[in-house]
This record gives structure tokens, C-alpha cells and sequence, in this order.
């Protein structure tokens, strides 16, 4: 008979109210096991990891750790348990040493006591060894990059004697050198018997790093793979419950007239230069680059949250100057921003309040509120986007990644723009979202929008644009068409076909 | 969690109408316990409607302050220069009365214009400096009654107003004491800018998320330069009705208001950290403050130990730490009882 699982779920459910967020879910991890945990947003993963970590305590079902079924779970006792979860977003402090945040997490007691420095600083040096992170012990949290301070919670759990690890979106932020660093760390845990949940939207890291594979839907689990047994076809299939039969919807508009001009536009203050390129009705216009290429820049100078100071912007053939965001707006220019949270809704505000945010002015006449018309507006968005949400009233920071995005969306639509500027639009989204934001964009240019796409996301800037321009540096480096080789997008975004062609 | 609950029993445990209980149970108290007959057999203290009239005519200042600063309070700035503001008022209105010889009228109007002057330097500070608007009104406040004492070299006092300029402050009007209309007006005017226009969704936003409502196009910093203009504006009425009152305008009009102010909004239960709140929360909230103020002079007890003042101001900071412990507990509570059920 093999040993006990480290951990085992056995139907775990959970509901908020009338919403059932698990039911009934059976998981399980052994030791020196990477196991992945995959499902839309929504799915009940995070509410999974909630109850693991004992933030939240589930509604029936048992917790088995190492064999023994535990009750009354709370943050505390999961610790002392060996449970540590490693969030996308590090908690650390950012203006103590390592040293100091190592010590702050592994250390209780009392309150006055000596302080040995040396022994702290040992240890931090120790744990740090252990996962092989080249981090100055002294050095302060804030200026590490984001994986040195994922690693720096990883050593945290390895001091506090972690035996199941739980990694939420560990990837998200991270480059491509930087991933392969903290692979290379997971493998390092795997090896030493810990056992590791692992949760990504990335399907690729979960065919290079883990063994078996549970995908949530809905709050139920629709099965666990060993991932030699299945492919990346099968685990979409199973995370939206039908197959994705053709990924990008295809292009069936025709581009119309040129919509926005922009010639030889820059912003010192942004590093934008000398950037020209025509949008047309109707046409998805995509913008590829590297992290840093100045996409999400020049999207700032076009929606004059950072006015161009070089150049002109002419809009259906009119020069016009974009001073500020109301000036942008009032020119029917609409930016979803790249960061949901912070910019792209009021996650306190209900989701009525949020879709009228830019048109006050128009559904408001003479500042007054009026109350029914923005209810309704917010259902008719909330049923064509459908948006999955308690109702107009509830909060914006109630709603799942993909369906606060739709929210966003559904706000700059409310304005009836000429010229819609997405950007990252299904970054961290599920994939079910994810097809059907594509779907929503088709059908924005098909009805005769001008939009412009920014994705770090390469088959969907490939696949959704009728043309891809692609920055390097602040500037435009080409202009692509649509559903061109990958290489040839990677080549010129590296700069290497400009020195080709030179 | 909340969201099964009836809407009824949600509304019913709302900050303001816990507030409105707490108000209710303090005026029985004190209706009850300091409300006596004196020798002659005439009843005296808080249960007559002269001490009631009184205690609203007293409010009316502080009152609107406080609505002055309700909506700067949602947008998660703060102003703390509206008390030196209103003693700057008072003295210009006064020196504009009695030193230029203008009418009064004619002077109430360019101090209410100064008062909006007042409120603009702020706003400039703020919006164009990006300074904190703590730092920037712990400035003005210095300032403005600095300004106030400069101009009366500390020693002018203006006296002699017309006595129908103190009908204003001392007498009564239709039945109410006459600044308590103009404060209802102001009061109505400011619940309708912040319930029910945009101007008092955009100050909600802001106050949520200055970055939000940016990226939404909201105009941030012209909604901010109103917030504190307004403050000002509302501080210069404040400072006629202030001197109207007393008969007389000084330099030293309205010291320590401000904090008075910023308790009953606080109390009333706008966050200190913008975005949400409510106009009729401030009033409530500058009703329980004044009806404890004028409640303990009423007491007994409190009348041997000649120490009112002294047991109001710490009353008035039990309330308020009671009614942020209050507002936070419920979420407390919700958190731990699904913990009491075994899983």
C-alpha cells in the first residue's frame, strides 16, 4: 500500500451564501510530487487554496494532512502544519533587509529578547543556499526584482518547514530566464519530498514541471491526469468542457477608411519616438514587442495620459491634440488598460457605476444620476457581454479576472469610440474568457471599429490581427500583416530583421 | 455573505442608522437626567425647546464644516485649514463692513468670494504640486490664521454689527433659530451634490482609486479643485453666520473647529480613506456631537464639577473610537463565525 498522500481533499465544499464555490471536490498531493491545478478563473481554484491555507474554512468535507483529517483550520495551524502558499504578488516587506523578512516569518517568541544578527543572517544565507538563489542576504526587498522575492518566499517556507507548497500563478510576471530559475527551484522542492500545488494559466509550464494535472470546473473537479496521458487539446477541452475548435474567430471585416493617423509621434517623457502608422475602420491593428518595447507608452500618449510632444495624431483626417484622458475620450478614443485592478476598474464601486464611469456627461445630462438609466445600460452590457456577476449592484472587485476585464470593456463600449485601444486584455484570464473576448473584438470590427491590440501573447496577436506592428525600443520597428510567422514577429521585435534588411 | 440577507436588515444596521440609535438613546439620557424644575416650578435644562434651539443655533458653525468637508473627506483628502479660513472670513467681512464701509451684504459676499480664494490656493497646492493635502492645509491653516492676526495686529476686534445683520445669528426665524435655515439649505445643496449628481460620483472614485478614475477620463483634478473651493466657500458662511452669532468678528473665530469637524464627519461614518460615506451620516454625526456637548452642561453632576468642556471632549473621543470599533466589528464578526462551525 503506498504512504498516505500528503494532503487529501475529500468532497470539499464551500459556499458564500447561495454561491457554492467547491462542490464537493476530491484532490490529492503526495509528497515529492509537482501537482497542477488548472481551471478558469472562477473555477473554485483560489477558494480551493483559501480553504488549504485555512483562510477560509470550507462548508463540509474533510481535510486529510499526512493521513490525520484536521478540522478547524486557521491560518496558524496550517503554517504549523507545513502548508505555505507563494502568491503572485510577494508579501514581503519591502523596506527590510531578506534577512530581516526571513527572520520576521520563522521567527515567534517573545516580544523583548535578544537579537543574535549573526544567527539570523546564517540562516537566511542557509535557506537561500538550499533553493540556489544568488541573493544578498542584506540587500533590501525593494530592490530585488519580482522572482528574487518569490524566492525569498520560497526560503521562508523552506525555514518554516513547509512539506506542501502551493504556488499561485508563480509565472505571471516573470520572464522567460526568470521562469526557468524558479523551475529549476520547483524541481529542487519536488526532489526533497515536498510535495507542490502548482497553479498556472500557462499550459506549457505544466507540461515541462508537473506530474499530474486536476482541472477544476465550476467547483467540481473534472479529472486528475497524469501529464504523460494527456495533451494540451484534452486539457482545454476539459477546463471549458467543449472543444475549442478553431482558437481565433476569423477576420470577416473588409478596412474601411483611416481612422487614426499617426505620424512621427513622441513623448520624451515616455521614450516614444518617431512612431507612424495608419488605423483603419474595421481593422485590427495588433502591437507586439517585448516587455519594455514602449507598446503600453505609446497607448498612454494616444489616450494623452502622457501627451505626445512631438508629431501628430489626425483622427478620420482632423489633426487633433490629445491633452488628457477627457480630451481622448471626448475624441471617441477608448483605452482598456493593462492593469485591471488599479486602473481598469474600481474594484469598490459597483459594476453599474463602473460601466458609466466615461459617460457621465452623456447619460447623465446636467451632472444629474439617473438611476434607471444606468441600471439598464448595466444589464443590457452585463446579458451582451455576459458578464458573470451577482447583478449591476455588486461590486467590481466581486467579479473573477476575465469577467472584470469584460466590465472594463464594457465601460469604453458604453462610449460608442471610433478608435479602441485594448490592451493585454486576457492577460491573466481564463481560457474560456479568453475566446470569448477575441469573439467580442471580431464582432467590435466587423461593426466598423478601429482597434488596436496590444498583446505580449504571441499566437493571439498573430492570430487576431489583419495587421501586427511591432515595437523594439520606443519606436515601430515594422509593420507585419496578419497571421505571419512567429519568427519573422520574435525576429523583428529583437531588432534582428532590421539589421537583415540593413 | 451579505448578499442573502435581506436588504431590510442590511439597511437597518447601516453606519448611519446604528448612529441614529446611538443619537436617540443619547438624547432620552439626557432629557431624562438633565432636565429639571427650578424653585419657581419653571423647567429648566436640556428638555426645554429654548435649549434645543440652542443647541441647533450652536451647531450651525461646526455643522457646516463638517459639510464642508464631507466631500473632501470622500475624495481621501482632508482640509484643515477650514477653521483658520473661517476666522480669516470673519475679520475680512468684518474689516470690509467697518473699515471700507461697505454694506453688508456687499461685504458677506466678497468674504464669501476671499473664502473661495482660500479654497482655490488649496486646491492649486494640491492638484498642480501633487502635495498631500495634510501637508498643504497644516499650511494654510498656519496661514490663514496668521493672516488673520496680521491683519488685526491681534488686538482689533469688530463690533456694533447692525441689528439686523445679528437677526441672522441671534434671533429666530419661521419658527427656527434664523442660521439654522441657511445651514439646511447648504445641507440640502451638499446632499444633492454628493447623492445624486456626478460630481459626488467622481469625489467617491477618486477617493477609491485616484488612478481609476484617471484612467476612466475623469476630469481628477478639476473635481478636486472644486472639493476645496467649495470647503472654502462653505467656511465663509460659516464665519458670517459664526459672527452674526456672537456680534462680533476676531481673529481667533472658529480655533480648533476643524477637528470638531472632521470627528463629526468621521463619526458620521465617511472613511478617512475616501471613496465612501454619506452627507446625512455628517449631520447625524455633528448631532451627536452636539447634543453630548450641550447634554453634559445639562448634568447635575457635571454642573458641580464645572468640567463640561473637559467631559465633553473626552465623551465626544469615546463616541468616535466607539463608532469606528462599531463599523469595523461586523466584518469582524462575519469572519469568524463561519470558523465557530464545525466543518
Amino acid at each position: 500500500m503506498p504512504p498516505a498522500p500528503l494532503l487529501e481533499l475529500r468532497r470539499l465544499v464551500k459556499s458564500y451564501g447561495g454561491v457554492r464555490a467547491l462542490r464537493g471536490v476530491d484532490f490529492n498531493l503526495h509528497a515529492g510530487e509537482v501537482h497542477a491545478l488548472l481551471g478558469e478563473n472562477g473555477a473554485g481554484k483560489s477558494t480551493l487554496i483559501k480553504t488549504v491555507t485555512g483562510a477560509h474554512a470550507p462548508s463540509s468535507g474533510e481535510i486529510v494532512i499526512a493521513g490525520e483529517s484536521v478540522s478547524g483550520l486557521t491560518p496558524t495551524t496550517a503554517r504549523a502544519l507545513g502548508i505555505a502558499c507563494i502568491y503572485q504578488q510577494p508579501a514581503l516587506f519591502p523596506d527590510l533587509t531578506v534577512v530581516e523578512n526571513i527572520a520576521l516569518r520563522l521567527e515567534a517568541g517573545a516580544t523583548l529578547r535578544r537579537l543574535d544578527w549573526r544567527a539570523r543572517k546564517v540562516r537566511a544565507m542557509e535557506l537561500l543556499a538550499r533553493i540556489g538563489a544568488a541573493i544578498a542576504p542584506d540587500a533590501e526587498v525593494r530592490s530585488l526584482s519580482m522572482p528574487e522575492q518569490q524566492l525569498v518566499e520560497i526560503a521562508c517556507a523552506l525555514g518554516a518547514g513547509a512539506r506542501i507548497v502551493i504556488m499561485d500563478e508563480p509565472t505571471a510576471s516573470l520572464t522567460q530566464k526568470e521562469q526557468h530559475l524558479l523551475f529549476a527551484v520547483v524541481r529542487e522542492l519536488r526532489g526533497s519530498g515536498v510535495g507542490v500545488i502548482y497553479i498556472s494559466h500557462r499550459l506549457e509550464e505544466i507540461f515541462a514541471l508537473a506530474d499530474r494535472v486536476t482541472v477544476l470546473r465550476d467547483g467540481e473537479s473534472v479529472g486528475t491526469h497524469a501529464v504523460g496521458d494527456i495533451n494540451e487539446a484534452g486539457l482545454i477541452k476539459l477546463m471549458v468542457g467543449r472543444e475549442v475548435a478553431q482558437i481565433y474567430p476569423a477576420s470577416e471585416s473588409s478596412a474601411g477608411e483611416v481612422v487614426l493617423s499617426v505620424r512621427e509621434v513622441g513623448c520624451r517623457a515616455s521614450g516614444v519616438h518617431a512612431v507612424t502608422f495608419d488605423v483603419r475602420a474595421g481593422e485590427v491593428f495588433g502591437l507586439s514587442g517585448l516587455v519594455g518595447a514602449g507598446r503600453t507608452e505609446l497607448a498612454r500618449v494616444l489616450f494623452g495620459l502622457t501627451p505626445a510632444d512631438t508629431g501628430e495624431i489626425l483622427l478620420n483626417g482632423e489633426r487633433v491634440a490629445i491633452s488628457s484622458p477627457q480630451n481622448a475620450v471626448a475624441h471617441g478614443i477608448a483605452y482598456v488598460p493593462e492593469d485591471r485592478r488599479r486602473h481598469g476598474v474600481v474594484l469598490d464601486l459597483p459594476i453599474a457605476h463602473n460601466m458609466t464611469m466615461a459617460i457621465h456627461p452623456r447619460i447623465f445630462p446636467g451632472a444629474w444620476l439617473r438611476f434607471g438609466a444606468e441600471r439598464s445600460l448595466a444589464l443590457e452590457f452585463i446579458r451582451d457581454l455576459a458578464v458573470k456577476c451577482a447583478g449591476p449592484d455588486a461590486p467590481g472587485g466581486s467579479l473573477s479576472g476575465g469577467n472584470q476585464q469584460k466590465v472594463s470593456l464594457a465601460r469604453w463600449l458604453a462610449t460608442k469610440p471610433k478608435l479602441l485601444i485594448l490592451d493585454e486584455p486576457t492577460q491573466g484570464v481564463d481560457v474560456g474568457a479568453k475566446s470569448e473576448i477575441h469573439r467580442i473584438v471580431r464582432r467590435l470590427a466587423k461593426d466598423g471599429l478601429a482597434v488596436i491590440l496590444i498583446s505580449s501573447d504571441l499566437p493571439e496577436v498573430i492570430g487576431m490581427s489583419d495587421r501586427i506592428g511591432v515595437m523594439g525600443g520606443g519606436s515601430l520597428r515594422a509593420i507585419l500583416p496578419g497571421k505571419s510567422d512567429p519568427h519573422v514577429v520574435m525576429a523583428a521585435a529583437l531588432g534582428t530583421a532590421e539589421k537583415g534588411a540593413a | 455573505m451579505s448578499t442573502d440577507k435581506p436588504a431590510w436588515k442590511a439597511r437597518l444596521l447601516s453606519h448611519e442608522m446604528l448612529l441614529l440609535y446611538v443619537l436617540i438613546a443619547e438624547w432620552l439620557f439626557f432629557y431624562f437626567t438633565g432636565t429639571t424644575t427650578n424653585r419657581r416650578g419653571v423647567i429648566v435644562g436640556f428638555g426645554t425647546i429654548d435649549r434645543q434651539f440652542d443647541i441647533l443655533r450652536h451647531s450651525c458653525e461646526i455643522g457646516l464644516l463638517a459639510l464642508a468637508l464631507t466631500p473632501v473627506i470622500l475624495t481621501a483628502g482632508i482640509d484643515l485649514s477650514v477653521g483658520s479660513l473661517l476666522g480669516l472670513c470673519a475679520i475680512l467681512f468684518g474689516k470690509f463692513w467697518h473699515d471700507a464701509g461697505l454694506s453688508i451684504p456687499v461685504a458677506a459676499v466678497l468674504a464669501i468670494g476671499c473664502g473661495a480664494i482660500g479654497g482655490a490656493i488649496n486646491a492649486a497646492l494640491i492638484t498642480t504640486l501633487r502635495l498631500p493635502p495634510l501637508i498643504v492645509t497644516l499650511g494654510t491653516y498656519s496661514l490663514f490664521r496668521g493672516l488673520a492676526e496680521a491683519i488685526t495686529h491681534g488686538a482689533v476686534t469688530y463690533t456694533d454689527f447692525p441689528e439686523s445683520f445679528l437677526f441672522l445669528g441671534q434671533e429666530r426665524w419661521l419658527g427656527l433659530p434664523t442660521q439654522a435655515w441657511l445651514f439646511l439649505l447648504v445641507a440640502v445643496a451638499v446632499w444633492l451634490l454628493v447623492h445624486r449628481t456626478t460630481f459626488g460620483r467622481s469625489f467617491r472614485t477618486i477617493g477609491f482609486s485616484p488612478g481609476g478614475a484617471r484612467y476612466a477620463g475623469l476630469p481628477v483634478n478639476r473635481r478636486l479643485a472644486l472639493v476645496y473651493v467649495l470647503a472654502g466657500i462653505i467656511s465663509a458662511l460659516a464665519a458670517i453666520i459664526y459672527t452674526a452669532r456672537l456680534g462680533q468678528a476676531k481673529a481667533d473665530a472658529g480655533t480648533g473647529y476643524e477637528l470638531f469637524a472632521i470627528t463629526a464627519v468621521v463619526l458620521g461614518g465617511t472613511s478617512i480613506f475616501g471613496g465612501s460615506g454619506s452627507v446625512h451620516g455628517t449631520l447625524l454625526g455633528v448631532a451627536a456631537i452636539a447634543v453630548l456637548k450641550n447634554g453634559l452642561a445639562c448634568l447635575p453632576v457635571v454642573m458641580r464639577m464645572n468640567a463640561a468642556e473637559e467631559m465633553s471632549g473626552l465623551l465626544t473621543g469615546a463616541l468616535l473610537l466607539l463608532a469606528l470599533t462599531g463599523s469595523v466589528l461586523p466584518k469582524i464578526l462575519s469572519t469568524l463565525r463561519p470558523r465557530r462551525q464545525p466543518a
